[in-house]
C-alpha cells in the first residue's frame, strides 16, 4: 500500500489503473476535465495496457465504451453537468444493453459552473445504479467496487458514482492506493456475456431490439430487478472489500455516522455529509441525540435500510442537493414513499430541506440548525416542512 | 484542527504551496487538506487557497472562515486588511514584504511574521513564484512541521533541480524570517477589498494585481501601435493629437505583452516598490 495526497479527479483515475481499465472514453468538461487529463498522462506514459478513445462529445464516449463493453472489455467514462445531459440517449441504451460500465460523474449544476446534484438525479430513467459518495478516498474505492457490482453476473448494470465537483475533483487529501496485487486478485478480469455477442450463426440483434414473440413488457422488468438486486450484491461487496483492504463505508446503501443513541436523523449524500458529521459531533456534545445516515445508493434506494431506521427514529431531517423544478427533493420524496409502509405511531417526522443548490456552500452550522429543526419537530412543536437553507 | 487561508495570485503557486503544506502534514502522520478557491482563476488575479490540518481525516468540506494562520504570497495584497479579516484572535499572518513585522501597517489582536519571498524567489528561481519562498518562513514560524518534511514533499511536486532551487529558496526564508511579534497597530481599519477572483479587468481597477508596471519612454516610441493592439485589457489608449499611446493604470494588470511586442523596447516592466 502506498499513499498521495491527490485531487479527487486523481482519485478516480487512479482507480481505473488499480481496475485495469481496458478502454476508456471521455470528453472533458469542467470539472471532470482533470481526469480526462490524468488518463491521458497515464495512457501516454504506458502506466498500463489500455485504449483511450478521444472522441468530438460525451454523446460519443458513451457509445465508445457501450460497444467496448458489449465485446467484454471493462470500460470507463467520466462527464459533468451538461455533458451529462448530452450523454442521455447513449445512457440509456448502455442500461437497456445490461453493460456494467462505470462512470465517474463530477457534479456540476446545470444553472451555473458550481456543484449540485441536479445533474446526475436529471438521469434516474436511464436504468443505472446511482452512488453519491463524499470523498477522495471514497472516490477511489467506490469506483473499485463499482466494477465489482456492476460486473457481478446477478446483476450486470452501469453504475455512476457521483461526487462534487471542485470541493471534491480539485480538493487535495490523502489517499491510500492499495496493492495492485491485491486489487488484481479481489476485482477479476470482466467477462463477456455470450448471450449479448453479435453471432453470425445465430442471427440476432441485442441492445433495444428484442424481437419475437416474446411480451414487450419483459425487459423492462428484467431490468427493473436486476437494479433491486442491486442492493444485496452491494453489501456482499462492501463486505468482502473491508476483509481485503480494511475499509468500508457503511453497509454500502447507507452509512450511518453516530447514530447508536440519536432520536432524530440527518440524511444527506455527498460531500456536504462529511460537513454534517463535523456538525453531528458538535450536537452531540451539547446532548443533542442527532445522528446521520449518508445515503450512498440512490439508486437502487436503500428501502430495507430505511424502513428500519424508520420504525427507530422520532424524526429524518432529509437535506436535498437537487430538485426538480414543480416536484421537489428527489430523496425526501423517495425516502416518504418508502415510509409510507409503516403505521402512523411508528413514522417519523419528516422534515425537507433543499441545501447547497447551484454550489451554495453549506456549513457546520447550516447543519446545526437543520438538526435543531428536526428534534423540534420530533418532539410535536411546529416547524415549517421546508426550509432553503 | 489548524486552519491556513493563503492569498497570492494565479501563477504565484498558492495552490501548489496548499498542497505542499498537506503533503507534508501528512508525511508526519497528520491528516490533510488542500482547497483551492474555485472561481475564474487566471494569472495575476487576486485568489485564495486553503489548508486544514488534523490528527483525523478532515470531514469539513467548506471553505475555511475563521483561519489561525493567514499566509500572504504577494506584497501588494499584504498592504491590504482583508488578509486578516476573520482572523482568529490571536492568530498569526505571515506577509512576503520587505518590511519588518514592525512597519506593517495591518491591525488588529494577532502576531505578524514578515519574509521578503519576491526577493528570494528572484534570487533562487530567477521568477516572483513565491509559494516556496514563503514555505520556510511557515515552517520556522509556526513549527506545524519539520523543515525536512516541506522539501520532501517539495521533490514530489518538483522533481530534479527545479526541486533544489526551490529547496534553497525554502532554506533562504527559513533563515530570513522576521518575527512573530504582536501587532502594533490594534485597531482593525476599515477598509474592504476583495481578494477573490472576479470580473475582468476592463470591469473594475485591477491596479493591485501588477508585480511589474510598463514604463513608456515616449520618446524612443515610433508610433506603431502594437502594444495598443496586443494588450488584451485595453489598458493602452492611443493618443490621436501626440501620435503616442498613453497607460490607463487602473486596468493594467502588469502582463508585459506591450513590452514584449514594442519593436524599437520603448516599453521598460519596473518592479512596483513596495
Amino acid at each position: 500500500m502506498s499513499y498521495e495526497v491527490m485531487v479527487g479527479n486523481k482519485a478516480a483515475a487512479t482507480a481505473c489503473k488499480l481496475a485495469r481499465v481496458q478502454v476508456a472514453s471521455a470528453f472533458p468538461i469542467t470539472p471532470q476535465t482533470t481526469i480526462t487529463q490524468y488518463l491521458s498522462e497515464m495512457h501516454a506514459n504506458a502506466e498500463w495496457d489500455f485504449d483511450f478513445v478521444n472522441v468530438e462529445g460525451e454523446l460519443s464516449s458513451q457509445v465508445v465504451v457501450q460497444g467496448a463493453s458489449r465485446v467484454g472489455a471493462r470500460t470507463f467514462t467520466c462527464t459533468s453537468g451538461p455533458g451529462l445531459l448530452y450523454m442521455h440517449h447513449p445512457m440509456q441504451t448502455t442500461g437497456s444493453g445490461r453493460l456494467p460500465v462505470v462512470m465517474a460523474v463530477v457534479h456540476r449544476g446545470y444553472k451555473g459552473m458550481q456543484p449540485d446534484h441536479s445533474d446526475l438525479m436529471s438521469q434516474e430513467w436511464t436504468g443505472w445504479g446511482h452512488w453519491y459518495v463524499e470523498h477522495a478516498q471514497e472516490v477511489l474505492d467506490s469506483i473499485l467496487m463499482a466494477y465489482k457490482v456492476a460486473e457481478d453476473p446477478r446483476i450486470r448494470i452501469p453504475i455512476a458514482v457521483g461526487y462534487d465537483g471542485y470541493v471534491l475533483s480539485y480538493t487535495a487529501e490523502p489517499v491510500e492506493i492499495p496493492d495492485q496485487a491485491l486489487v488484481d486478485e479481489w476485482l477479476p478480469p470482466n467477462k463477456a456475456i455470450p448471450e449479448v455477442l453479435p453471432d453470425k450463426v445465430n442471427p440476432a440483434t441485442f441492445g433495444r431490439g428484442w424481437g419475437g414473440e416474446r411480451d414487450p413488457q419483459v425487459p423492462w422488468k428484467e431490468h427493473h430487478d436486476a437494479i433491486l438486486r442491486i442492493e444485496d450484491v452491494h453489501k456482499e461487496v462492501m463486505d468482502s472489500f473491508e476483509k481485503t483492504f480494511g475499509r468500508r463505508y457503511g453497509n454500502g446503501m447507507i452509512e450511518t455516522y453516530k447514530m447508536e443513541d440519536a432520536d432524530v436523523a440527518i440524511m444527506a449524500m455527498g460531500t456536504i455529509a462529511g460537513t454534517c458529521k463535523a456538525a453531528v459531533d458538535r450536537m452531540q456534545a451539547n446532548g443533542k441525540k442527532v445522528g446521520l445516515i449518508k445515503l450512498r445508493s440512490y439508486l437502487p434506494f436503500p428501502n430495507k435500510d430505511l424502513l428500519e431506521w424508520g420504525k427507530k427514529l422520532d424524526g429524518i431531517a432529509v437535506v436535498d442537493r437537487s430538485i426538480c423544478p414543480g416536484k421537489g427533493g428527489p430523496s425526501f420524496q423517495k425516502l416518504r414513499d418508502t415510509l409510507y409502509e409503516l403505521n402512523d405511531k411508528e413514522r417519523p417526522k419528516m422534515l425537507q430541506f433543499h441545501a447547497g443548490l447551484g454550489g451554495k456552500e453549506v456549513r457546520v452550522r447550516d447543519f446545526e440548525m437543520i438538526g435543531d429543526k428536526a428534534l423540534k419537530a420530533a418532539k410535536g412543536e411546529k416547524v415549517e416542512q421546508v426550509t432553503w437553507v | 484542527m489548524i486552519e491556513i487561508r493563503l492569498h497570492g495570485r494565479g501563477g504565484q503557486g498558492a495552490v501548489t504551496a496548499s498542497r505542499i503544506i498537506a503533503t507534508a502534514a501528512y508525511e508526519e502522520g497528520q491528516y490533510s487538506q488542500a482547497i483551492p478557491m474555485y472561481g475564474t482563476e487566471r494569472r495575476g488575479a487576486p485568489l485564495t487557497a486553503f489548508v486544514r490540518l488534523d490528527n483525523q481525516r478532515v470531514r469539513e468540506r467548506m471553505l475555511v472562515h475563521e483561519p489561525d494562520i493567514s499566509i500572504v504570497l504577494d506584497p501588494l495584497i499584504a498592504k491590504q486588511q482583508a488578509v486578516v479579516d476573520s482572523l482568529k484572535a490571536g492568530g498569526l499572518v505571515l506577509l512576503n514584504t520587505a518590511q519588518s513585522p514592525e512597519e506593517v501597517k495591518l491591525g488588529g489582536d494577532f502576531k505578524v511574521a514578515t519574509v521578503d519571498a519576491t526577493t528570494i524567489a528572484l534570487e533562487t528561481l530567477g521568477r516572483p513564484i513565491t509559494n516556496t519562498a514563503i514555505l520556510g518562513a511557515f515552517v520556522k514560524i509556526t513549527g506545524a512541521m519539520k523543515l525536512e518534511s516541506i522539501e520532501k514533499a517539495i521533490k514530489k511536486y518538483f522533481p530534479g533541480r527545479l526541486g533544489d532551487m526551490n529547496i534553497a529558496a525554502v532554506r533562504r526564508s527559513y533563515a530570513e524570517v522576521k518575527g512573530p511579534i504582536q501587532a502594533v497597530v490594534t485597531d482593525a481599519p476599515q477598509e474592504k477589498a476583495d481578494l477573490n477572483v472576479g470580473g475582468y479587468g476592463v470591469l473594475k481597477d485591477v491596479s493591485s494585481w501588477r508585480v511589474f508596471t510598463p514604463e513608456i519612454d515616449v520618446g524612443k516610441c515610433i508610433g506603431c501601435k502594437s502594444c495598443w493592439i496586443f494588450c488584451p485589457e485595453t489598458a493602452i489608449q492611443w493618443d490621436e493629437a501626440k501620435k503616442k499611446p498613453y497607460i490607463e493604470y487602473s486596468k493594467c494588470k502588469g502582463c508585459g505583452v506591450c513590452a514584449n511586442e514594442c519593436p524599437v523596447k520603448a516599453i521598460e516592466m519596473v518592479r512596483v516598490e513596495v
